[in-house]
C-alpha cells in the first residue's frame, strides 16, 4: 500500500515536472491577479476614506483607476482560465503519448496481465478526467501559500497591527489541518471514494440487469442496492461530518481575522482621522477574504487531485518502456524463409508449469506444419512465441540463420502474417481494415487479395461495397466473412511466414468449407505453422506436431 | 421550447419528493449561510464608517453574524451532503426498477454494454443536480430580494441597477450558458464515444496491430480522437470562460455603481454613508458569490442531456398483456405456428415454426450466425413476444403465465450472462438467502469447477473482479453454468454458452453440460456442433421453419 502511494507521489511528481511551463504560466496570471485585487482594495479603501473625510473631489480618480484595474482583471481572469484550459489539454496529450508508447511497445503480452477494456478505460476515462488536475489543482497548490502571504504581507506594510492579526489567523490554518488532517481535502477525497464505489456497484448491476431479471432477482437486487447506498451513505457522513468540522476551521480563521481586524481597527478610528489613517484600515479589512481565497481555490480542487491519483494507480500497473536498440537490418520479406525452433522451453511464469521444454521444430521453406493438441497444451502459447509476442525461457526460434529475438517487433511482423481465431475488425471501412496490413499497397494488389481472399464474393451485398463501414458501430459481418478480411489482409502483405491460429474454429461447417479453400491457395509457397482441429486442414500438409499437456516433452511425427 | 427540454428535469425532481423535507431544509440552511456571510461583511462596513463619523456602535451584531455563519456553513454542508445521498439512492434505485420492469429483458439480446455504461453515466451526472445547480441557483434567488433592498435603500435607482445586474449575472448568464453545453453537447459526446472506440480497438486489436506491424495506425486514431475531443472541449471551455469573464465584469460594474453612490457621482447620496458603504460591502460578496454561477448553467445543460436519454430509456414499454393463469403440471414445451420478426420491417425470423421439446429431452437449434436464432430464448422468456403463434409451457400459452413463475421454470445461459464485481458466493446466490454451502459446491461441482474455486485462497468469498476479470473465460462461463444450475428449473436455455471462448475451451466447457442430469430439458443454441454435444435431436431453422431430425 505504502509502496503505491510513493509510485503515486513519483509519478505526479515527474507530471507536474513535465508540466511546468503550462503551471509557470497560470501561476504568473495568478500572482498577477492578486496584485491587482490587492490594488483595487486600495483604491476602495481609499474612494471610502475620501467619501467619509468629505473630500469628495478626490474621489473620482480612484473610481476610475478601479474600473481600469477591474476591467484588467477581468482580462486577466479570462485568460487565466484560458491558461487552465491549455495546461490541462497538455497534459492529456503528454501523458496519453506515454501510455500509447507503453501499450504499443509492450504489444499483446500486456493483455495476459490487463484486460484490454481496462486498458481503454485509462485511455479514454482517466487521462481525460486528469484535465481538472492540472488546469485547477497543480497552479493553486503551487500558488496557495504564496498568495495568501503576499496579500498578508501587503496588509502588514500598510497596517502593522491589522498585518499581524492577519497572519496570526493564516498561520491557525496549517495548524488546524494538522490537527484534523488535510481538511476540506480527505472531506472531498472520502466523498469522492464513496461516490466511486457506489457508482461501480451500480454500474456492474445495471450491466447484468438482464441476467438478475431472467434469474427473477429484480427485487432483492432492488432491496440491496437501496441499502448499500443507505449503508454508504451513513458511513460517508461520519466521516464527512468530521472533515466538515475541518472545513470549518477555515470559516473560523476568517471571521475571527475580520471580527478581530474590525475591532481593533474601529478603536483607531475617530472623526479627527486622516483619510490616510482611514484608508489603512478600510484596506485591511477589505483584504481578509481576498487572502483566504487561495485555500479556498485549493479546497475545491481538491477532487481533482484524487483523479490524478487514480490514473496515477492505472499508469503504475502498465510496464515502463524498455527502449531496446536493434542494429539488425532488416531481412528481406521477397525471400522464402526456413523455421527452425531449437531446445525452446517455455512457461508463464515462475512457478508455473512448464508449456515446453526442449521443443525443436525444423521447417524448410514452403513446408507446412500441423499442429495438433488437446486443450491447454500449448499451441497458441508457440504461435505467441513464433510472432515474439513473447519470449521463450530459454533455446532460440530462427528465420533461416537470423534469431528473432535480435530482430525489433517491426522487422519481425514484416516476415509473418497470422490469422487468429477471429479477427478484431477496426471501426472504419472494410477498405481501411484490409489496408491496415500494408497501407502503401496498390488499388491493384488490394483488388488481387480482394478477389484471392473472396472476400470480393460478398462485397456486393454490402451496402457500400468496399467502403461499408464495419467494426464499433457499424454494420455486422458474419463469423466467416470476418475470417475472409482477416485472409485479405495476409495476402496483402504477402509474408513469406504464416501462422494460422484455429482459423476455422467458430465457423458453422459450411463457411469452414469455403475458407479452407481459400487457405489452401494463401499457404501455398510459404512457410506455414497452422493450428487446427478440422480433418480437412490437416489433410493440408503430412508434416504434423503433436503437443501433449501431460507430458511437457513433444515429439514430431511425420506422417506419410 | 424550452418547458419541454427541461421536463424530465423535473419528473426527476418530482422522484425526490419523500425527500423534499430534507432537500429544502438543506436549500434554507444553505441560504441562511450566504445570508449570514452578506451580514457579516456589510456589518463590517457599517462598523467602520460609523466610528470614522464619530457614530457609536457595538460589534456585537458582527460577533453574531459572523459566528452563525461559521454554525449555519457546517449545517448546511452537512445537510445538503445528506441530502443528496439519499436523494441519489433513490434515484438509483428508481432507474434500476423502471429498466427492469421494462426493457431489461430484451437487453440480454441485444450488443448493449456501450449503452448501459452510457445511460449509467447519464444518472452519474444527475449527482451534481442537487448540490451544484439547485442549492446555488435557489439561494441566489433568495439572496436577491435581501440585496435588493439593502442596495435600493442606498441609492433607488442605483439599487435597481444593481438588482438587474445580479438577477443577470445569476439567471441569464447560466441559462445561456446551459444553451450553449446543450448545442455543444452532442459533438462532444460523439468525439468521447469515437476516442472510446479507437481505444477498445487499440487494445483489443494488440494482437492484429502487432503482428501487422501497424501499432502506429492505431496509436495514430487515438491520438487524433483525442484531438477532435480536446477541440470541441476547447471551443465549450472558451466560450465559458468568456461568459464568466462578463459574470465578473458585471459585477465589478456593480460595485463600481455603489463607488458611485457613495461619492455622489452620477448618483445623488442624501443619505448618511453609512448605507452606502453597507452597500458596497454586500456588493464586493454578493457579486463574488455568484459570478460562477454560469457553471451550474453549463452542469444544467448536461444534466438536461442526461435526463433526457434516461427518461427515453425507461419509458420503453414492456407490452405484456396482463397474465394469471397459474403455473400447468406439464413442462412440455410446444411451439404452434409460431413467426417472430424483431421490427416491423425486419425479416422473418420464425415463420410459422412448429416443434415440440418433451421434458428431459436435449435438443440443438442449429442456424448460422446472424439469422436470429437467440429469438427463440427471447420468446421463451417472455423478453419478446410472438408476431404470431403461440408456445405452450405444459400446454399453456405462456402469454398467460406471469413472467415471473414463468421465469421460475427455465434457466437461461448466453454470452450476455453476466458476471457481478462481487464474491463467488455472491454470484451464485444473486441474493438468495435460501441455499447452504453445501449446495453452492454441489452445483461447483457439477460445473467442473469446484477444484479451482476450493484452490482459491478465500474460497467461495474470493472477488471475482469486474465481469469475471479474474477469472480466466472458461472459469467465468462455468460460474454462470453453476448458478444457473442453483436455479433448479426444469428447462435449461444454453445461448450459444461457448461464445467468446477459444476453440479448446469451448469444446472442454460443452463437455462439461454433457455430464448435466437428465432431468432437465435442455436446449442448447449454437451455430454449429463441435461434435462433443450428447444431444436427443438436433433442430435446425431453415427459412423460418425448425426442422427436427433425430441425433
Amino acid at each position: 500500500m505504502s509502496g503505491d502511494k510513493s509510485i503515486t507521489k513519483r509519478w505526479t511528481k515527474a507530471q507536474g515536472k513535465a508540466n511546468r511551463v503550462q503551471t509557470a504560466v497560470c501561476t504568473s496570471l495568478g500572482i498577477l491577479a492578486t496584485l491587482i485585487a490587492i490594488g483595487q482594495g486600495w483604491a476602495l479603501a481609499r474612494l471610502i476614506a475620501a467619501t467619509l473625510t468629505q473630500s469628495v473631489s478626490t474621489a473620482l480618480p480612484w473610481i476610475e483607476s478601479y474600473f481600469a484595474l477591474a476591467i484588467f482583471r477581468t482580462l486577466l481572469a479570462v485568460l487565466q482560465e484560458v491558461a487552465a484550459i491549455r495546461a490541462g489539454s497538455a497534459a492529456r496529450r503528454r501523458v496519453l503519448r506515454d501510455v500509447l508508447q507503453r501499450i504499443t511497445l509492450s504489444g499483446p503480452a500486456i493483455l495476459r496481465t490487463q484486460h484490454s477494456g481496462t486498458i481503454a478505460g485509462l485511455i479514454v476515462d482517466r487521462i481525460q478526467a486528469l484535465d481538472g488536475y492540472f488546469a485547477r489543482w497543480v497552479p493553486a497548490s503551487a500558488l496557495w501559500l504564496t498568495l495568501q502571504w503576499l496579500v498578508v504581507l501587503v496588509v502588514y506594510l500598510e497596517n502593522h497591527r491589522a498585518g499581524i492579526v492577519l497572519a496570526l489567523c493564516c498561520l491557525s490554518l496549517p495548524i488546524f489541518q494538522a490537527v484534523f488532517g488535510i481538511a476540506t481535502g480527505i472531506a472531498s477525497r472520502r466523498q469522492f471514494l464513496a461516490m466511486t464505489r457506489l457508482q461501480t456497484r451500480f454500474l456492474d448491476r445495471i450491466k447484468g440487469i438482464a441476467t438478475i431479471v431472467l434469474s427473477g432477482a429484480t427485487e432483492r437486487e432492488a432491496q440491496a442496492l437501496a441499502h448499500s447506498a443507505d449503508d454508504l451513505r451513513t458511513r460517508t457522513m461520519k466521516v464527512l461530518r468530521i472533515a466538515f468540522l475541518a472545513s470549518a476551521t477555515t470559516d473560523v480563521a476568517m471571521v475571527i481575522a475580520l471580527i478581530l481586524i474590525v475591532s481593533t481597527q474601529i478603536q483607531t478610528l475617530s472623526p479627527t482621522s486622516s483619510a490616510d489613517a482611514l484608508t489603512k484600515a478600510l484596506f485591511a479589512v477589505l483584504m481578509v477574504p481576498e487572502a483566504f481565497a487561495p485555500f479556498r481555490a485549493l479546497s475545491a480542487a481538491y477532487q481533482d487531485r484524487a483523479h490524478a491519483t487514480a490514473a496515477a494507480e492505472g499508469m503504475a500497473e502498465l510496464p515502463e518502456v524498455e527502449t531496446t536498440s536493434n542494429t539488425q537490418s532488416p531481412l528481406n520479406p521477397a525471400h522464402p524463409y526456413a523455421l527452425t525452433v531449437e531446445h525452446v522451453s517455455f512457461s508463464w511464469g515462475e512457478g508455473r508449469p512448464a508449456v515446453f521444454t526442449n521443443l525443436n521444430i525444423a521447417l524448410q521453406p514452403g513446408e507446412t506444419l500441423i499442429l495438433n493438441g488437446e486443450s491447454g497444451s500449448g499451441k497458441s502459447t508457440l504461435i505467441e512465441l513464433l510472432l515474439g509476442f513473447i519470449k521463450p525461457n530459454s533455446g532460440r526460434i530462427l528465420l533461416n540463420d537470423q534469431d528473432i529475438s535480435q530482430l525489433s517487433p517491426r522487422h519481425l511482423s514484416n516476415l509473418i502474417a497470422w490469422i487468429g481465431q477471429k479477427p478484431v475488425l477496426f471501426a472504419g471501412s472494410i477498405r481501411e481494415n484490409i489496408l491496415f496490413a500494408r497501407p502503401e499497397a496498390t488499388d491493384d494488389e488490394l483488388h488481387t487479395a480482394l478477389r484471392l481472399s473472396a472476400v470480393s464474393n460478398y462485397l456486393p451485398t454490402l451496402p457500400d461495397g468496399l467502403d461499408t463501414q464495419i467494426g464499433e458501430g457499424g454494420f455486422g459481418l458474419s463469423g466467416g466473412q470476418a475470417q475472409r478480411i482477416a485472409i485479405a489482409r495476409a495476402y496483402l502483405k504477402n509474408a513469406p511466414i504464416l501462422l494460422l491460429d484455429e482459423p476455422t474454429a467458430h465457423l458453422d461447417p459450411a463457411t469452414e468449407q469455403d475458407i479452407l479453400h481459400s487457405l489452401k491457395e494463401l499457404i501455398a509457397h510459404r512457410t506455414v505453422i497452422m493450428s487446427t482441429h478440422s480433418e480437412q486442414a490437416k489433410s493440408f500438409s503430412n508434416k504434423h506436431l503433436f503437443l501433449t499437456k501431460a507430458a511437457p516433452q513433444t515429439t514430431e511425427t511425420e506422417e506419410a | 421550447m424550452s418547458s419541454h427540454s427541461s421536463a424530465p428535469l423535473s419528473r426527476i425532481i418530482r422522484l425526490w419528493r419523500p425527500h423534499y423535507g430534507r432537500l429544502i431544509a438543506g436549500l434554507i440552511l444553505s441560504e441562511l449561510a450566504v445570508c449570514a456571510g452578506l451580514i457579516m461583511m456589510g456589518k463590517a462596513g457599517q462598523r467602520m464608517t460609523a466610528a470614522a463619523i464619530g457614530v457609536s456602535a457595538g460589534t456585537l451584531l458582527l460577533q453574531i453574524a459572523g459566528t452563525s455563519q461559521i454554525v449555519l456553513r457546517y449545517a448546511d454542508r452537512y445537510s445538503t451532503h445528506n441530502a443528496m445521498f439519499r436523494a441519489l439512492a433513490d434515484l438509483r434505485v428508481w432507474f434500476f426498477q423502471r429498466l427492469a420492469k421494462g426493457a431489461a429483458a430484451g437487453l440480454g439480446f441485444q450488443r448493449s454494454g456501450d449503452l448501459l455504461s452510457r445511460i449509467v453515466g447519464d444518472v452519474q451526472t444527475l449527482d451534481n443536480l442537487y448540490l451544484r445547480i439547485l442549492v446555488p441557483l435557489a439561494s441566489a434567488a433568495l439572496t436577491l430580494p435581501l440585496t435588493a433592498y439593502v442596495w435600493c435603500r442606498a441609492n433607488m435607482v442605483a439599487g435597481i441597477i444593481m438588482t438587474s445586474l445580479f438577477a443577470i449575472m445569476a439567471f441569464v448568464l447560466p441559462f445561456l450558458a446551459s444553451k450553449q453545453a446543450q448545442a455543444l453537447g452532442p459533438s462532444i459526446l460523439k468525439a468521447e464515444s469515437a476516442l472510446r472506440i479507437a481505444a477498445l480497438d487499440l487494445t483489443t486489436g494488440l494482437r492484429e496491430a502487432r503482428a501487422f506491424g501497424a501499432e502506429d495506425i492505431l496509436a495514430d486514431r487515438v491520438t487524433q480522437s483525442q484531438e477532435t475531443l480536446i477541440k470541441h472541449q476547447h471551443t465549450l471551455h472558451i466560450r465559458m470562460a468568456l461568459m464568466h469573464g462578463f459574470a465578473r465584469l458585471l459585477g465589478q460594474v456593480g460595485i463600481g455603481i455603489t463607488l458611485c453612490v457613495l461619492a455622489g457621482v452620477f448618483f445623488h447620496n442624501n443619505h448618511t454613508p453609512i448605507l452606502a458603504v453597507t452597500a458596497l460591502f454586500v456588493a464586493l460578496t454578493a457579486f463574488e458569490n455568484i459570478s460562477g454561477l454560469s457553471k451550474a448553467g453549463l452542469l444544467t445543460g448536461k444534466v438536461i442531456h442526461a435526463s433526457q436519454r434516461i427518461m427515453d430509456v425507461t419509458e420503453q414499454k414492456h407490452t405484456t398483456p396482463h397474465a394469471t393463469k397459474h403455473l400447468p403440471e406439464g413442462r412440455d414445451v410446444t411451439l404452434q405456428s409460431l413467426s417472430f420478426r424483431w421490427s416491423e420491417q425486419g425479416p422473418l425470423i420464425l415463420d410459422n415454426a412448429d416443434a415440440t421439446l418433451r421434458r428431459g429431452e436435449r435438443v440443438a437449434l442449429i442456424a448460422p450466425s446472424g439469422s436470429g436464432k437467440s429469438s427463440l430464448a427471447a420468446l421463451l422468456l417472455k423478453a419478446a413476444q410472438p408476431t404470431a403463434g403461440h408456445i405452450l409451457l405444459g400446454g399453456t400459452d405462456i402469454a398467460d403465465i406471469p413472467d415471473d413463475a414463468l421465469r421460475s421454470q427455465i434457466a437461461w445461459l448466453s454470452q450476455a450472462s453476466h458476471l457481478f464485481d462481487d464474491t463467488v458466493r455472491e454470484n451464485l446466490l444473486l441474493g438468495r438467502r435460501d441455499l447452504d454451502d453445501d449446495a453452492l459446491w454441489d452445483a461447483l461441482e457439477r460445473a467442473q469447477i469446484a477444484t479451482t474455486i476450493r484452490n482459491l485462497p478465500e474460497g467461495l468469498d474470493t472477488w471475482i473482479g469486474e465481469s469475471g476479470s479474474r477469472l480466466s473465460g472458461g472459469q467465468g462461463r462455468r460460474i454462470a453454468l453453476a448458478r444457473v444450475l442453483l436455479a433448479d428449473a426444469p428447462i435449461l436455455i444454453l445461448d450459444e454458452p461457448a461464445t467468446g471462448l477459444d476453440a479448446d475451451t469451448e469444446r472442454a466447457f460443452l463437455q462439461t453440460l454433457n455430464t448435466l442430469d437428465d432431468q432437465r430439458s435442455i436446449i442448447l443454441i449454437a451455430h454449429r456442433l463441435v461434435g462433443v454435444e450428447r444431444l436427443d435431436r438436433v433442430w435446425t431453422l431453415e427459412n423460418g421453419k425448425i426442422i427436427s431430425q433425430a441425433s
